[in-house]
């Protein structure tokens, strides 16, 4: 088909006049039965290029993309067009994937979007056996590269798969961000034959911005002044992005305590709150979205104002692709990175090197495998290891060639490969000091004194010479934070009436959400519990005292409470105790000690994995007389929640025995890694 | 990972087979012929066989229209049966083609253009290229003949001699058990699909990593349990092994309700004719078994522990001389 005979068809279809000439000379080559990398920035419109053939060729084409916001949106699209899109996610009920897969089966589906996971499902492996294919697409390539910013396990089988498929198949791969090296790692991944198409990397649109501040304090106060009126001067929506899930939480609550609309979003959140906020998202219902960057890839939102980050990703190619996401409709945009010289390093780096464990732990990985057949489950149970660490080990392993995930009668196992290489470290080394080297980058990247789009180009592979001046050390005036003591005093009061909620509250028991007084890594709480508790063993001081105490005011003061007690201690002697006594006489109400441990458990921090922790503290608790829980309103003291598991045992004891309402309370709650 | 994989997959399941009703379908030996043909004369891959044009199939190959038609139709599945090829590497399954060096080199010579197309393995694929015995009887075999068997495999274990079996109840799973007990190594061929043997690949796990079991399917993967797949895999028993020993071959039911020699006995006949020395327990008098007719048929008959029970040497013409037609005896009386 000629240049102008498709674009009569893509006018019909697509309501669109005529191809870019890289779309066009990408569409070509697919007709021509070729493979192709598409390497284009974010809005040029890659989409077309396998959107269009695929309604011109008979049978269906198949889309691997891991984004599912990027799947439901896309499909909305086609099928707004007349064309027959669908895709198949985790997120739709089993028997709506089922129809699906039918339908594709009798070729009722012309495009269908499908997440590489899926390639692990028995009835899509089935329905592949018959359905019609007749073009096969890879969104998102770079995440077949370990070397690229967000590799992913999954794609590593649908390499397989392009290896595997004929000659002559059209096969198109497609990424807004790949450096050289990832292009050329993709390109050799997926064999031979690939014709590489790369475009500009330029967004003129942007104006960049880096502000280098001296405490997280600075940040938040910059953000309360300046981003309602951002959004209001720039007559939009934008997106600020912290590092952790706990941050979006905690500035989600600080715009909160400014009346400032905004919400938080992480991928820890259930499915229908994520959806209701990209939905709010798309339709500017907030000023602003707090997030981690799980948020934004892929939706198709023209007009986000402004993207900011309250800490430095990783790399260059993180922040290219983040920020990627705001000015699609090439109007101005604001793209801010906050950085803390003397904190903001320490995160992207406890990922690099936090990021692997020990090799002690991979082997002993292996030898479980080694010894039998088992499920994740059965293999966190076995190896004690933290789920998020032996998926990180299982997925180097199978890397490596060692282990392979094998499906047997719908249920995933991990099987050890006969006559594998051994473990190869160096690999794990090499990856480290690449990562190191990005993040070096994105440092050079805050001091660099040149245009800060040019910096990000060059390092994305685009060294075509232009014009920039969209940015502070270019034309833009640069951004400076101002710290005034009215500001002070706001985010001091904000700190000292906000408390982290331990989630614990299920329909089965008379837990209800409880308060720590502080996060533990925040601030001193965590140094000083520390310090009481395996170093002095001398009393909490007062300050958490009183700290403990506020939380419950705020949080429980309106609640007449009739009993406390406190968790049973497995080694730090009497703290818990003596501090649960000291509450008990402020605030008057009586305390018990009949809540004992039936038999010996090791400390909870021993334990990696929550499924461990929980087996720790099965039937661990009993209380005698039980007539003294019966209809009781309790405050369930602890130092510390980190997993919930013992809260979680003793809540459902108490519930059975009667209690009405179980309030837990501890000094700190932990967030994910921090050392106790 | 064998990229062609999808090709061969194609090549052997995906061309119309051969039957009574459809005598214009592809025989074994048809695929054999053309593989021989593309692979080894015109030294061009299965890739690009597949890619070569009408014109050339016709005149290169000598392909009829209508085989031309069967090839292009299959060609269609070959994007199919490249997903098919990725969930059995994803698996550790083996797609091992008959051109393959892992090929079995003892069910190419036993089987000669008879030889599947392609074998679809897991476990250590070097066990194929053993010394092999088969131990082959009924399912419902009587002590003595399981007695027979445990005696075999381990003889056969202790002599660093592959066991290969076929996974049914009875002579089949006592053989396999009997060499896994003494550490021996096993060869498992399926009567159905390999990827419908996930519950063996779990209680074999530990056999399989160890590299003492492989186990073996000529069928299409996902192809469930039949009996005429039972049926067609008893060859590739006979073939995969340089010696055959029968513990007891009973006769069974068919379909229709009617006695039959069952398989053993049709296996071991298929390995007289061949020409192959078949091994059977000489049966008690009073055992209700075929083996004393099969040892009629020519086969050597065997003691508990499997030592020949023929009080003269054995030899390959004596057996050639047996195995010759009548008629070339009464032409030679004729002649004196």
């Amino acid at each position: 088909m000629t240049r102008p005979e498709s674009e009569i068809l893509l006018q019909r279809s697509f309501k669109l006049s005529h191809f870019y000439d890289e779309q066009w000379q990408t569409i070509e080559r697919l007709f021509n039965g070729e493979r192709v990398l598409l390497i284009e920035k974010t809005g040029f419109g890659k989409s077309l290029c396998f959107q269009f053939p695929a309604t011109v060729f008979s049978g269906t084409t198949v889309i691997f993309s891991p984004l599912i916001a990027l799947m439901r949106d896309q499909v909305q699209k086609l099928v707004s067009l007349g064309i027959s899109a669908k895709c198949i996610n985790s997120e739709q009920t089993p028997e709506e994937n089922a129809q699906i897969i039918e339908d594709a089966k009798r070729g009722k589906v012309k495009i269908l979007y499908i997440a590489p996971e899926r390639q692990e499902n028995n009835e899509w492996i089935e329905a592949t056996r018959e359905m019609n294919l007749s073009m096969v697409v890879v969104d998102e390539a770079h995440c077949i590269s370990v070397w690229g910013h967000d590799f992913r396990p999954a794609f590593k089988r649908i390499i397989n798969l392009v290896k595997l498929l004929p000659k002559g198949l059209p096969v198109l791969a497609t990424t807004a961000t790949a450096t050289k090296r990832v292009e050329q790692d993709i390109a050799q991944q997926l064999g031979e034959g690939l014709t590489v198409i790369r475009g500009n990397l330029m967004r003129d649109n942007f104006k960049l911005f880096v502000i280098k501040v001296c405490s997280e304090d600075e940040k938040m106060i910059w953000l309360g002044k300046n981003i309602e009126k951002l959004a209001d001067k720039l007559g939009g929506s934008g997106i600020l992005y912290t590092g952790t899930r706990v941050d979006t939480e905690i500035y989600s609550k600080w715009f909160n305590h400014l009346n400032i609309s905004s919400t938080a979003y992480n991928a820890g959140l259930d499915a229908d709150f994520r959806i209701a906020v990209e939905k709010g998202l798309m339709n500017n219902q907030w000023k602003c979205i707090i997030s981690t960057n799980a948020l934004g890839m892929g939706i198709d939102k023209p007009d986000i104002r402004f993207i900011i980050h309250t800490q430095i990703p990783q790399s260059p190619v993180h922040y290219y692709q983040e920020i990627g996401r705001a000015g699609r409709d090439g109007l101005a945009s604001y793209i801010i990175l906050f950085y803390n010289p003397d904190e903001d390093k320490k995160l992207p780096e406890a990922f690099i090197e936090g990021g692997r464990p020990s090799i002690k732990k991979y082997e002993k990985v292996i030898s479980v495998i080694k010894s039998g057949l088992f499920s994740l489950y059965e293999l966190i149970k076995q190896s004690n290891l933290k789920q998020t660490q032996l998926r990180v080990i299982l997925t180097d392993l199978m890397e490596q060639n060692i282990i392979r995930e094998v499906n047997y009668g719908g249920k995933k196992r991990y099987e050890f490969i006969p006559n594998s290489v051994s473990l190869n470290p160096k690999s794990f080394e090499e990856l480290r000091n690449a990562k190191l080297h990005d993040l070096n980058k994105m440092l050079e990247y805050v001091e660099t004194t040149g245009a800060r789009m040019k910096f990000l180009c060059d390092y994305l592979g685009d060294n075509a010479n232009r014009d920039f001046t969209n940015c502070d050390n270019t034309d833009e005036k640069r951004i400076k934070v101002i710290v005034t003591p009215e500001w002070t005093d706001t985010l001091q009061n904000f700190r000292e009436n906000s408390f982290p909620e331990l989630e614990v509250q299920t329909a089965k028991s008379h837990l209800v959400n409880g308060f720590a007084a502080s996060y533990y890594g925040v601030s001193h709480v965590g140094s000083a519990l520390h310090r009481s508790k395996y170093e002095t063993g001398e009393d909490f001081p007062d300050f958490l005292l009183k700290l403990t105490l506020k939380a419950f005011r705020k949080k429980f003061g309106q609640e007449a409470f009739d009993l406390i007690l406190y968790v049973p201690p497995t080694k730090s002697g009497n703290l818990v105790k003596n501090f649960a006594e000291k509450m008990s006489n402020v605030l008057k109400t009586p305390i018990s000690h009949n809540l004992k441990k039936t038999k010996i458990t090791e400390e909870q921090k021993i334990f990696e994995s929550v499924i461990s922790k929980k087996e720790n503290v099965k039937d661990a608790f009993d209380y005698q007389p039980t007539t003294e829980i019966e209809g009781k309103k309790i405050i369930l003291i602890d130092d510390i929640f980190d997993s919930g598991a013992t809260i979680r045992e003793i809540g459902s004891l108490l519930t059975t025995l009667g209690a009405t309402m179980i309030a837990p309370l501890t000094i700190a709650k932990t967030v994910g890694g921090d050392k106790l | 990972m064998n990229r062609e994989t999808a090709y061969w997959i194609t090549l052997a399941h995906d061309l119309p087979a051969w039957s009574f009703s459809n005598r214009g379908g592809w025989k074994n030996e048809d695929k054999t012929n053309l593989i021989i043909r593309f692979f080894h004369e015109n030294r061009i891959s299965i890739e690009d066989f597949f890619n070569l044009s009408d014109e050339s199939w016709a005149k290169d190959y000598q392909l009829s229209d209508r085989q031309i038609v069967d090839l292009k139709q299959a060609k269609e599945k070959l994007a199919n049966n490249a997903f098919l090829s990725e969930t059995l590497y994803n698996n550790g399954i083996e797609v091992v083609p008959v051109i393959s060096p892992d090929y079995s080199k003892t069910l190419k010579e036993n089987l000669k253009k008879l030889a599947p197309t392609v074998l679809y393995i897991k476990g250590s694929k070097q066990i194929m290229q053993e010394d092999s015995i088969a131990i082959v009887g009924s399912r419902d075999a009587s002590a003595i003949a399981l007695k027979f068997t445990d005696n075999i495999a381990k003889l056969a274990s202790k002599e660093y001699k592959v066991v290969v079996s076929g996974f049914a109840k009875g002579v089949d799973k006592q053989a396999l058990d009997s060499a896994i007990s003494c550490k021996g190594q096993s060869i498992i061929v399926l009567p159905q699909g390999i990827m419908t043997f996930d519950s063996g690949f779990k209680t074999y796990y530990k056999q399989i990593i160890d590299g003492d079991v492989l186990v073996l399917s000529i069928f299409p993967p996902k192809a469930g349990w039949s009996k005429d797949l039972a049926m067609a895999r008893n060859p590739i028993i006979y073939g995969l092994a340089k010696e055959i020993y029968v513990a007891e071959s009973k006769s069974s039911t068919n379909r229709q309700g009617a006695e039959t020699k069952g398989g053993t006995y049709a296996g071991a006949m298929d390995g007289l004719k061949k020409g192959r020395t078949v091994y059977v327990r000489k049966p008690d008098i009073f055992e209700k078994n075929d083996n004393n007719l099969l040892i009629q048929k020519g086969a050597c008959p065997v003691d508990l522990n499997g030592k020949s029970m023929i009080q003269y040497p054995v030899t390959e013409e004596l057996f050639s001389m047996v195995s010759e037609p009548q008629t070339q005896y009464s032409l030679f009386s004729e002649n004196e």
